[in-house]
């Protein structure tokens, strides 16, 4: 079952578990420099708004209703992390465009190990973009579906689904159960995450961040598999978002050249039992958004000046009340 | 002789049931706890904002008087940033839409919310704010 509680999406199993729930949020931040950098975590600047897709049924197209889930909005060129926050452990299949994020294939409903196809929490507490080596990602930046930029249109060729699309499954309960025989001090750690996509606008590659995506540390059996739950986050164009909802659009947030000249930190998330995947080949030959717009011969970023990073926040495991989450 | 009339004690209307007192403190409890930190919702400028006068907020806040109208407690809700739903509860009221839902089919909701009184939480969420999953 996925509820939208505030501006948060709930994946709870009760008939597996009563401590089965996961919270997902969408994270405003910055659009970090695309250049031959690699930067650490950006703030989180506040949730986006999320909305249910029925709520505005009458004045969306049929194939936004016919796909339910809801609706995020987000302007163009502007970037966001997913944050996971869960005690209980959940294996998480994120795609754009249904071009699954971390290995660059088609969005399967299965779990797989080799490449693994999802992340699991609470060890992974947040994605910020598409794994393209080991160690470093590309951010998720949103740009306008059918011009090319978009990941869903570099891999598949298509332009046809954009937004986000979530699967969970949770952890068996008696594997849950051993989990905390054995370290019973898994409960303390937390994750944020959460995103939806509009059919409008799609997911393109932006800059280089280090964040490592960690290997599945469970048995393949130990995941209720047949448990799953489902959301598509359509992302709506953030200019389309007043006169479809009536409410206004949170402002676009500060460049990354600006809030590093501000003195304001950058974050690492460093887990050292944690076994980093090797990232997909098929996402690192995707273009970024900047190399994509230079071979149009156009500017889709009107803000790309290089950050000068000076203060680093490192974030562990055992310390889970992140700084990063910051209010909008 | 005509009897004599008992003095008018107050021209304070009493509260007319358990829950407006309840509505009054919460409204305060909240209040206060912002003005903690942001002077601006002193007494005097919320009643400002909402367009009430700050004594007639004050009795509201005591339980003096009927909680205000349903306008007046959305403009309340939105000031303080509560859920209105929540406030009108504590109110003794049900919004406008609220009742334009139910007038359309009261037996059916009566029903629907008189099942829904004992059920567990998720169930409860399940038809509230369950996220529809559709063909993708």
């Amino acid at each position: 079952m996925v509820t939208l509680e505030g501006d948060r999406l709930v994946f709870r199993f009760p008939d597996v578990h009563e401590q089965a729930r996961l919270t997902v949020t969408f994270q405003r931040t910055l659009r970090i420099p695309d250049d031959d950098r690699h930067y650490p975590l950006p703030p989180g600047l506040g949730g986006f708004p999320l909305r249910h897709m029925d709520d505005y049924r009458g004045q969306l197209p049929k194939p936004w209703v016919e796909r339910g889930g809801v609706l995020m909005p987000m302007h163009q060129a502007e970037a966001m992390w997913i944050s996971f926050a869960s005690h209980y452990p959940m294996a998480v299949t994120v795609a754009a465009g249904k071009v699954n994020a971390i290995t660059g294939s088609a969005l399967t409903r299965g779990l797989h190990r080799r490449p693994q196809n999802y992340l699991v929490t609470p060890d992974q507490p947040w994605l910020d973009g598409f794994c393209v080596e080991k160690g470093l990602i590309r951010q998720f930046v949103a740009m306008p579906l059918g011009q090319g930029y978009s990941v869903e249109e570099q891999v598949s060729r298509t332009a046809e689904h954009g937004g986000l699309q979530l699967i969970v499954r949770p952890l068996k309960a008696a594997a849950y159960r051993r989990l905390q025989r054995e370290r019973n001090d898994i409960a303390r750690r937390t994750a944020f995450d959460a995103y939806c996509l509009s059919s409008d606008m799609g997911l393109a590659p932006g800059g280089r961040m280090r964040q490592e995506v960690y290997e599945d540390p469970f048995e393949t059996a130990d995941w209720a598999q047949k448990h799953v739950s489902r959301c598509f986050i359509t992302i709506v164009n953030g200019a389309l978002w007043l006169p479809m909802t009536g409410e206004a659009l949170p402002s676009v947030p500060p460049t990354a050249s600006d809030y590093t000249a501000a003195g304001l930190p950058w974050f690492e998330y460093y887990n050292p039992g944690a076994v980093a995947l090797p990232g997909s080949k098929t996402l690192a030959k995707v273009k970024s958004v900047k190399a994509m717009s230079g071979s149009k011969g156009v500017s889709a970023l009107l803000e790309n000046d290089s950050a000068d990073v000076q203060r680093r926040i490192r974030i562990h495991p055992s310390r889970p009340r992140r700084v990063r989450e910051g209010r909008s | 002789m005509p009897a004599s009339r008992p003095p008018r004690r107050s021209s304070s209307r009493k509260p007319r049931s358990t829950s407006q007192p309840r509505f009054g403190a919460y409204i305060r409890e909240v209040r206060e706890r912002l003005r903690k930190a942001d002077p601006r919702f002193s007494l005097r400028q919320v009643a400002l904002r909402i367009h009430v006068q700050p004594a007639y907020l004050s009795q509201v806040e005591r339980g003096n008087v009927a909680p205000p109208s349903e306008v007046t407690i959305r403009r309340l809700a939105k000031d303080l940033g509560e859920d209105l739903d929540v406030l009108l509860a504590l109110a003794g009221k049900v919004s406008d839409d609220l009742q334009e839902v139910i007038r359309r089919r009261p037996a059916l909701f009566a029903e629907l919310l008189r099942s829904l009184k004992g059920a567990p939480t998720h169930a409860v969420l399940r038809v509230v704010r369950e996220v529809r999953d559709g063909k993708w």
